[in-house]
C-alpha cells in the first residue's frame, strides 16, 4: 500500500464520523424548528457550554471520565466478539464497594488504591455470573447482563435504605471520607483525578489489546472465532478475561463517579448520579469505534453534549427533553457507521454458518 | 415534488424568521429568574410542578423573566447551579427540593455576591441565601383530626399514613398525624358524648417512587378496616388512590369512604372529586412566588423563613382552591377539561356528607396552633420520635 492509499484508510473512519455528526446536528435543528425553537441559538450554547470556555472543558471532561470507563468494557467484551451491556449493573456494584471501604480508617492515598481496587474486584465479581452461565449453561451474555443488571439495581437500593445509609439521611450512603475522595483538578467545577485513572485504564486496556498475547488471542477470537479455535486459542478463557476486564473498568467508573464527583460523595437513592452510565458508554464505545483512544474522543464529545445541554436549557430555554431528543438524534448517527459494521459481520458469520451447515 | 418544494420554502421561511427574530430584540425583562429542578422533574402535579407554578405566577405578575433548568442527572446539580451563577444573568436562583442542599451550601459560598433561595431546606445558613421550610407536622395534625373525627363518623375504626423513606422530614408528617389523630378522638368524644378510639396504621414504603408500594401498603391498610390513607411518599398517592378506587368497585361503589388524603398540591381532583376528601397543602408555589417578590420589591433577606398555617404555607384544601388545582390538573394531563364540572359537583357533594361540626373542628385546631394554644410535637424529630410515638401511641 502506498503511503496515500494508508492515510486514506486512516481517516477514512474520521471522515465518515464527521459527516455522521454533521447529518445528526441538521436532524437535530430541524427538529428544534418544528417545535419553535432557534437551532443556531442554541448550538451556539451548546458549543459554548461543551467547550467555548476553560470551564465548560473542564464540565466536559468531569462528564468524560466514568464513559471512558464504561464504554472500555462494552469495547474489550466486542474485540473479543461478545456483546457485554453488563456496565451498567457492575458500575453500581463498584459505586457501592467504594463507599463501603470508608467504613474502614486509612491514610489518604493508601484508602483512594484500596476503594478503587474494591470497586474493580466488585464489577469483576459481579461479572462471574455472567462468565459461569455462559460457560456452564451457554446463557447469552445479552441476557444475562441485562437480568443482573437489575439485580444489581435493586440490591443497591437495599443497600442504600438497610445497609450504608447514613444515619441522618435516610435518601443516601454514608459520604465518602476526605481520605479516600478524589481531589479536584480545577477548584470550582466537578472535574477531578478521576480523569487521570480513566485515561490510564484506557491506555492499559490499548497495551493489553495490542500489545500482549491475551489481547492478541482475544481480538482473533473476535474477528475469527474459527480461526481462532484452528489457532488453539481457548474459547472458553477469552469469554472469561473479556468479562473480567469489563467488569474492573466498569466498577473503577462507579467508583470514580462516587469518590470524584461533588458535592455529595455518596450513592443517593434511586442512584441520579450513576444511572444510564453503562448504556451511555456503549454509545460512547460505538462512536469510537471500540478503539481506547476513540473511545476517549467519543467519551469527551459524549461529555461535552450533556455540559452543552445544559447551558441549552437556559440560553434559548429549550427544555431537557427537547434535549436529551437532540443529543440521542446526533449520537445515534454518530454510531451508524460502526453500527453497520457490525451488522455486517454478524450478517457475514450468520451466512457463513448456513454454509455450514450445508443448507 | 410540488408538495415537497413548498415543505422546503416553509422550512427556508421557518430558519430565516427565526434566525432573524432575535436581532429584531426583544422586550427587556424586569429581571431574571432562574428555578433549578432535582432529578424529580417536572410532571410530578406536586412538590416540583407546585415549584414551577410559583415563579411562573411570579414572574408574570412581576414582568420578569423565568428559566426553569431541570436536572437529568444528580451530577447536573451543582453544574445547574454554577450555570446560573456564572451567567451573571439572574437576580434570584432557586433551588426546589431538599436534593440540591449540598450544591447550594458549596455554590453560595463560591458567589457570594449571587442571591439565591432553596426550598425545603433549613439548615445550610448562608449569608446569599433564603431557605424556605414548611411546617407540615402542623398540616399533618389538622388531617390527622379531621381523619379521626371522620373515620368515627361514618364507623372506621382505623386511620392509615402511606409514608415514603425513612427520613426526619417525614417523622414531622408522622408525628403531625399522630397528635390530630388523638385530637380528632378526642373532639368525637365531646360532641358525640360516645367514646373514639380510632388507630393508627402506619407504614414507610421506602420509595418515593415505586407506585406498586403505595397500593400494597393501601390494600394492607384497607382490609384492616382503615377508613382514610393519608399520603406522604408524593406519587405513592396515585397508587393509595388505585387501592382504594379497587376496593370500592369490589362493592360496586365509586365514592369514598374509605378516602385518601392528599399532600402537597391540591389532589381533590383526583379520583373523580369524590375520593380524596382533602389535602395537606404544602403551599411550595407559595413559597417560590413570595421569594421572587421579595427580589422584585428589594426586600430579600437572608436566613430561614418558615411557612406554615398562619402565613399561608400550609393549609387543608378548602373550595377556592379546587377550580384553581383542577387546571393545574388539565395543564398536566391527569383530567381534561370535560371533567370539570362533574368533579366539583362530585367534590361539594362528598364534603357536604361530612357534617358541619367535623369542619367546624378543624378550624378550631388551625386557629388553635395558629395561637399557639396547641402545640403540635416535633419541628424537627430525628431523636425525639420514639418518644412521640409512645406519647400520641397507635
Amino acid at each position: 500500500m502506498t503511503a496515500k492509499a494508508i492515510l486514506i484508510k486512516r481517516l477514512h473512519p474520521i471522515i465518515e464520523s464527521v459527516l455522521a455528526g454533521v447529518i445528526g446536528l441538521m436532524i437535530g435543528a430541524v427538529i428544534m424548528l418544528a417545535y419553535g425553537y432557534n437551532p443556531v441559538a442554541a448550538y451556539v450554547s451548546l458549543f459554548q457550554g461543551s467547550f467555548g470556555s476553560f470551564y465548560s472543558w473542564a464540565e466536559s471532561l468531569a462528564n468524560a471520565t466514568p464513559l471512558i470507563l464504561t464504554a472500555l468494557t462494552f469495547a474489550v467484551a466486542m474485540r473479543g466478539g461478545l456483546f457485554n451491556i453488563g456496565a451498567e449493573g457492575q458500575l453500581y456494584i463498584g459505586a457501592l464497594a467504594a463507599v463501603a471501604v470508608s467504613l474502614i480508617h486509612l491514610p489518604s492515598p493508601i484508602h483512594i488504591v484500596m476503594a478503587l481496587f474494591a470497586a474493580m474486584l466488585a464489577g469483576m465479581v459481579w461479572s462471574l455470573p455472567v462468565a459461569l452461565l455462559k460457560l456452564t449453561r451457554g446463557v447469552h451474555e445479552v441476557i444475562s447482563t441485562i437480568m443482573f443488571n437489575w439485580i444489581a439495581y435493586f440490591l443497591a437500593l437495599y443497600v442504600i435504605a438497610h445497609v450504608l445509609t447514613d444515619p441522618i439521611r435516610g435518601e443516601k450512603t454514608i459520604s465518602i471520607v476526605e481520605t479516600s475522595r478524589l481531589a479536584r483538578i480545577l477548584p470550582g467545577t466537578t472535574l477531578n483525578y478521576g480523569l487521570i485513572i480513566a485515561i490510564i485504564a484506557a491506555v492499559v486496556v490499548l497495551f493489553v489489546l495490542w500489545r500482549t498475547t491475551v489481547g492478541f488471542e482475544l481480538r482473533v477470537s473476535g474477528h475469527n472465532p474459527v480461526a481462532a479455535r484452528y489457532a488453539g486459542i481457548s474459547q472458553r478463557r477469552q469469554i472469561l478475561t473479556v468479562l473480567l476486564i469489563g467488569g474492573a473498568t466498569a466498577g473503577l467508573a462507579g467508583a470514580v463517579q462516587v469518590m470524584g464527583r461533588p458535592p455529595t460523595y455518596a450513592v443517593l437513592s434511586g442512584l441520579p448520579q450513576l444511572i444510564n452510565l453503562g448504556f451511555d458508554g456503549i454509545g460512547v464505545a460505538m462512536i469510537g469505534r471500540n478503539h481506547p483512544i476513540g473511545i476517549i474522543v467519543a467519551a469527551i464529545f459524549f461529555g461535552g453534549l450533556m455540559a452543552g445541554g445544559r447551558i441549552m436549557q437556559f440560553s434559548p430555554g429549550v427544555p431537557l427533553e427537547l434535549v436529551r431528543v437532540i443529543e440521542g438524534v446526533i449520537i445515534l448517527t454518530l454510531a451508524v457507521p460502526e453500527l453497520r459494521n457490525l451488522l455486517g459481520s454478524f450478517w457475514r458469520r450468520f451466512a457463513k454458518k448456513k454454509v455450514h451447515d450445508g443448507s | 415534488m410540488k408538495v415537497f418544494r413548498i415543505k422546503l420554502a416553509a422550512v427556508l421561511f421557518m430558519v430565516v424568521a427565526v434566525v432573524g427574530g432575535p436581532l429584531v430584540g426583544t422586550a427587556q425583562a424586569a429581571g431574571k429568574v432562574a428555578l433549578v429542578i432535582d432529578v424529580g422533574g417536572r410532571g410530578d402535579l406536586s412538590f416540583n410542578d407546585m415549584g414551577f407554578k410559583g415563579a411562573d405566577e411570579a414572574v408574570a405578575k412581576f414582568g420578569m423573566e423565568l428559566v426553569e433548568i431541570q436536572s437529568n442527572s444528580a451530577a447536573d446539580y451543582l453544574p445547574n447551579l454554577q450555570n446560573a451563577a456564572r451567567s451573571n444573568a439572574f437576580d434570584l436562583i432557586i433551588g426546589v427540593g431538599f436534593l440540591l442542599a449540598d450544591a447550594m451550601a458549596e455554590v453560595t459560598d463560591q458567589f457570594p455576591n449571587q442571591k439565591f433561595a432553596i426550598i425545603d431546606v433549613t439548615w445550610l445558613g448562608k449569608p446569599n441565601l433564603q431557605e424556605v421550610g414548611f411546617e407540615e407536622h402542623k398540616g399533618s395534625a389538622l388531617v390527622g383530626a379531621l381523619g379521626a373525627m371522620v373515620a368515627a363518623h361514618y364507623g372506621y375504626d382505623k386511620i392509615g399514613v402511606v409514608l415514603g423513606i425513612e427520613i426526619p422530614v417525614l417523622y414531622k408528617f408522622e408525628a403531625g398525624y399522630r397528635f390530630g389523630l388523638h385530637w380528632g378522638n378526642a373532639k368525637t368524644a365531646e360532641v358525640t358524648g360516645k367514646a373514639a378510639d380510632v388507630g393508627l396504621l402506619w407504614t414507610y414504603t421506602g420509595t418515593f417512587s415505586d407506585i406498586a408500594k403505595g397500593k400494597m401498603a393501601t390494600q394492607a391498610m384497607l382490609a384492616q378496616g382503615a377508613g382514610l390513607i393519608y399520603n406522604v411518599a408524593g406519587p405513592l398517592g396515585i397508587g393509595d388512590l388505585e387501592a382504594i378506587t379497587e376496593h370500592l368497585e369490589a362493592k360496586g361503589k365509586t365514592a369514598g369512604p374509605p378516602f385518601m388524603i392528599g399532600v402537597d398540591a391540591n389532589q381533590d381532583y383526583l379520583g373523580d372529586g369524590h375520593r380524596v376528601l382533602a389535602s395537606m397543602m404544602k403551599r411550595v408555589d407559595y413559597g417560590v412566588y413570595s421569594v421572587i417578590e421579595s427580589v422584585a420589591n428589594g426586600t430579600f433577606k437572608s436566613g430561614v423563613r418558615i411557612l406554615g398555617p398562619g402565613n399561608g404555607g400550609i393549609a387543608i384544601s378548602r373550595q377556592q382552591d379546587l377550580g384553581d388545582f383542577i387546571d393545574f390538573g388539565i395543564k398536566g394531563g391527569a383530567i381534561s377539561e370535560n371533567d370539570r364540572s362533574q368533579i366539583t359537583a362530585n367534590w361539594r357533594a362528598m364534603r357536604a356528607a361530612v357534617p358541619a361540626w367535623i369542619w367546624e373542628a378543624v378550624e378550631e385546631l388551625e386557629g388553635k396552633i395558629s395561637s399557639g394554644e396547641a402545640k403540635v410535637p416535633c419541628d424537627w424529630c430525628a431523636d425525639s420520635i420514639k418518644a412521640i410515638r409512645a406519647q400520641y401511641p397507635d
